[in-house]
């Protein structure tokens, strides 16, 4: 019953949160804006909007940049989890994973746009110009280094994601239950666990999805510019000085969100067609229709990303402690500690914020999806209103939705705290908290509990210290993933914190616009580094944990019993 | 007859008198009422040496005025300008989270026409003085709008070019040399895109030497015939964009990214508003010592930037001693020079007194900055209203 209640209460002030937000961005949309004198509605924003001569063109790169990006960073972590589950190599991969999560994107597209760019690593490493060649190597209007990007940054998140639910899928039976039947080992993944794995990563999916749609910083740095992506264009609307622009700027945001709904349903139906369309093929009984050599092939695109990525971090290295590094010299011609030694005090304080954020809006969030997921599993799984509203934070385009919560913000006398930032980070990391937890936690086998409950009558100790005990890995595994997220947040701390609060993260925004690099990798490195060291701790405690806590229950019974000894000798 | 005009000028200069004791006691009082203030002063936070003069103004105001001085750091000054707008959604009319902004032209323009600032103010502080009105016309036309003392006159700017004299010993001194330049070296010349500021400048620049009436573009763009006017200008982009960096698929976003392409040698010419940009950026050790900057034959365009108080400000008098502060000419001095920030004083040089004077006088310059003499040649900002014209061709034309 009470569970019930607070389960009821989440969703409604989350609900009427989001309704703030939405009519925020909405009511614009349609010409009302008393603040400045807006207050007859009409259509015009959505004529500017759709005669505005980006509009076409830059909707078109939004659908080919976000879709194929998304496409192939699923099929490369479906391959490498195919190709390589026996393997060593999957072992290698999966310790990449956590630094790769944790680097922010923006700080990866830094590195990338250094790796790639005519001036940059890999031509003074591999040829032989006096002065960069004016090549298009970034920022191409094709959205080649922008979708490059973007798997590079969501390859590693999926894979993240379908090695943590395989636990729940008996992997290691089905595979042995195949092969003693005669199938090869591509064939029992493509016909029996992938078919298995995407419903339960549907949402991690359609969240890779909605990020490639509309990120901004990412399609800033490395994205092409004349025109850019959608949400860039909108993004540039609502930061001009003419007001006016605001309401074709509302029109575009709302635009956005429609268009995310419909491609959501497109990607949906066409996955439904492949379904029914490999039903009959599925269950041919063919032993060997599909060579592993193809996911093989897939799979080690992946060493691309990892080899990109460790050049990335490599670079940032290298420009932290960069005095001089010029056209065509392959390392720095000199070196200086100044950069670190100048901004300490800085550093400090913008790390204990990043940390206070981060760390106390994922508690609040973890504690929130527990929450409704275990109201969920009371009710027997029934997909919940909540299931439907959690896309919302992350469909809704920041730029628009936080100029509506912005007003409540400042309304409520909160505008400018640490309880307003907070909010915000719990509302954005939220669902990927709750999307990460919801399929281990529903696939959750009850009996574990329910024969705790019979054994013990302690309902609430035996959640705490079998359920929850028993799923520490997906529950470190949603506070990392919430974690990152909430250090990569910019606009939300900006806008909630009133310019007043700032993070590793608002001031490497910052700066980055400044193209220091120098500057920049440092922030991007210390920023990337507790994200890090949390998905380290995610990925190693679990394993660890229970020999450790009967390790240190034995240790503590020992020196009791010892001194206990100690005392009875004396 | 002359013992009238004695008793007149007796009576004008008791007033005058009584005016300055007015204003001093006005002044007193708005010391006293400022006196344990915070100043939230929303300025662009993106370049280091920026941040820390304003550091060093901060602890200075603190000492000599008891006011608190807090700097927020912005990414582009319309995100203030949008926060004083939420706010005023909001219904807050006297609690804004804003005190003090820096800005010019399009933010200055969209705040005082909304009727969201704090003023007037800025031609009663008491170091106003040593501004001389017409020595520049933007001293009180930013960008053709009245400034009307809604906001006070913090710096000036103005475009220069910046090269290295080891790869472009002889640089390009006119919009039809740099086209010639651009079409002997392809991929070596570009412009941050419009309708970031220094792009938008660089399309008022080449305007300006493009068109024989020049005189046009202090107008309202309403009242030309912008197709005919601005024809010239399209031409030559259309010359210029297929022999540019990256054959025109892209353009740098800012000045220093441009700064940075230069270095990289990916190209051969970089410009910035800020006139001692190529000596820090040496000292940084992000140029090298053989860059050095210099000036169109024609002149470069040149404004001046503000400070501004919104109309929902908590500390209203806070900030209008920030202000005062900012116009010193102890702050003005400082900020001159090219190892601090570099920016051009507002104040006039004979309004000073002969210490001062000789102070600014025995500044050093950075090794690649130009003198004032040098910076003489200035070409003035169009009318306001010429930016968003001149933006949405461009965009209409070149970005998608």
């Amino acid at each position: 019953m009470s569970l019930k209640l607070v389960n009821f209460i989440i969703v409604l002030s989350i609900s009427v949160f989001m309704l703030i937000g939405i009519l925020g961005i909405i009511a614009p949309a349609f010409h009302y804006l008393p603040a400045i004198g807006a207050n007859e509605i009409s259509l015009d924003p959505w004529k500017e909007l759709f005669l505005a001569p980006e509009f076409i063109s830059s909707i078109i790169l939004t659908l080919i940049s976000g879709v194929t990006a998304t496409f192939l960073s699923l099929m490369i972590a479906f391959s490498v989890v195919a190709a390589f589950y026996d393997s060593k190599i999957l072992s290698i991969f999966r310790k990449s994973l956590a630094p790769i999560l944790a680097i922010p994107h923006a700080a990866i597209a830094i590195g990338l746009l250094f790796l790639l760019s005519p001036s940059g690593w890999l031509i003074r490493l591999f040829t032989t110009f006096e002065r960069p060649p004016n090549w298009i190597t970034i920022q191409d209007p094709y959205t080649l280094s922008l979708i490059f990007a973007l798997v590079v940054k969501e390859t590693p998140y999926l894979i993240f994601v379908i090695l943590a639910c395989l636990p729940q899928l008996k992997t290691d039976e089905t595979l042995k239950v195949g092969r003693s039947m005669g199938y090869n080992v591509a064939t029992i993944w493509q016909k029996i666990l992938l078919p298995m794995i995407y419903p339960l990563i549907r949402l991690p999916v359609f969240i890779v999805l909605a990020f490639s749609l509309t990120v901004v910083d990412l399609a800033l740095i490395i994205g092409p510019n004349t025109p850019s992506t959608f949400a860039v264009t909108i993004f540039r609307w609502f930061k001009d000085a003419d007001l006016n622009e605001r309401f074709s700027a509302s029109a575009g945001a709302v635009f956005l969100m429609l268009f995310i709904f419909v491609i959501f349903i497109i990607w949906e139906l066409a996955y439904r067609l492949l379904y029914f369309c490999s039903k009959k093929k599925l269950t041919t009984g063919n032993r060997s229709n599909l060579s592993q050599s193809f996911f093989q092939l897939l799979g080690s695109l992946y060493f691309f990303i990892l080899i990109s990525v460790i050049l990335s971090s490599i670079i940032l290295l290298l420009w932290s402690f960069a005095k001089r590094w010029r056209f065509p010299d392959i390392l720095p011609s000199t070196w200086s500690f100044r950069n670190i030694e100048r901004n300490i005090t800085l550093l400090n304080d913008l790390s204990f914020n990043t940390l206070t954020i981060a760390i106390s809006s994922n508690i609040i969030a973890l504690i929130i999806s527990l929450a409704l997921l275990e109201a969920k599993r009371q009710q027997s799984c029934k997909k919940t209103l909540f299931d439907r509203l959690i896309y919302l934070p992350i469909l809704l385009p920041q730029v628009g939705f936080l100029f509506g919560i912005q007003i409540l913000f400042i309304k409520s006398g909160i505008s400018g705290h640490f309880l307003s930032v907070i909010i915000l980070h719990v509302f954005y990391t939220l669902p990927y908290v709750y999307l990460t937890l919801h399929s281990p936690y529903l696939a959750f086998n009850q009996n574990y509990l329910v024969q705790a409950c019979a054994l013990t009558h302690k309902p609430y100790k035996s959640f705490l210290q079998i359920k929850l005990a028993m799923l520490k890995a997906p529950i470190f595994s949603a506070f990392a993933i919430g974690f990152s997220v909430s250090i990569a947040q910019y606009l939300p701390t900006l806008i909630a914190g009133n310019g007043l609060i700032n993070t590793l993260t608002t001031e490497a925004v910052t700066l980055a616009s400044s193209g220091e690099r120098k500057l920049v990798s440092l922030l991007a490195l210390i920023q990337a580094f507790f994200p890090l060291i949390v998905f380290m701790l995610a990925i190693w405690l679990p394993k660890v944990w229970t020999p450790a806590r009967l390790a240190l229950k034995h240790y503590l019974y020992m020196r009791f019993s010892d001194s206990h000894s100690y005392t009875i000798k004396n | 007859m002359v013992t009238y005009i004695m008793k007149k000028l007796f009576a004008l200069s008791m007033l005058a008198i009584s005016v300055n004791s007015v204003y001093a006691s006005d002044w007193q009082s708005i010391l006293d009422e400022a006196k344990g203030q915070t100043v939230h002063f929303n300025a662009w936070g993106g370049a280091e040496n920026i941040n820390d003069y304003i550091e060093w103004a901060g602890n200075n105001i603190q000492e000599k005025y008891g006011v608190t001085l807090k700097q927020i750091k912005l990414v582009d000054t319309a995100d203030a300008i949008g926060r004083v707008l939420a706010e005023k959604a909001a219904g807050n009319e006297n609690d804004g989270s804003i005190d003090l902004i820096w800005l010019n032209g399009e933010n200055f323009r969209s705040l005082k026409d909304n009727n969201f600032l704090y003023g007037p103010f800025s031609t009663t502080l008491p170091n106003y003085r040593y501004i001389d009105e017409a020595s520049n016309k933007s001293l009180t036309l930013d960008f053709g709008t009245p400034v009307d003392g809604m906001e006070a006159p913090w710096g000036k700017a103005q475009v220069i070019f910046i090269h290295d004299t080891e790869i472009l010993p002889n640089p390009p001194r006119s919009m039809p040399e740099l086209l010639a330049y651009a079409k002997a070296n392809p991929g070596r010349i570009t412009y941050p895109e419009p309708p970031q500021f220094l792009g938008t400048t660089f399309l008022k620049q080449a305007l300006y030497e493009l068109i024989e009436d020049k005189e046009l573009l202090s107008q309202p763009v309403e009242n030309v015939d912008f197709k005919t006017v601005t024809k010239p200008l399209w031409t030559y982009l259309n010359e210029l964009h297929p022999v540019t960096w990256r054959s025109g698929t892209t353009y740098p976003a800012s000045s220093e990214e441009m700064i940075r392409l230069l270095d990289d040698q990916e190209i051969d010419l970089a410009f910035s508003f800020d006139t001692s940009a190529a000596s820090v950026q040496i000292s940084k050790g992000n140029l090298s010592d053989t860059v050095r900057s210099y000036i169109f034959d024609e002149g470069t365009i040149s404004n001046t930037h503000f400070l501004a108080i919104p109309y929902n400000s908590t500390a209203t008098a806070g900030a209008q001693v920030v202000a005062n502060y900012f116009l010193s000419p102890e702050a003005q001095l400082k900020k001159q020079d090219s190892e601090v920030w570099g920016d051009l004083t507002v104040l006039s040089y004979e309004k000073l007194e002969k210490e001062q004077q000789a102070l600014f006088d025995a500044q050093e310059r950075g090794m690649a900055t130009l003198t004032l003499d040098n910076l003489s040649n200035s070409i003035p900002e169009p009318h306001s209203s010429w930016v968003k014209a001149l933006e949405n061709e461009w965009r209409l034309r070149y970005a998608n």
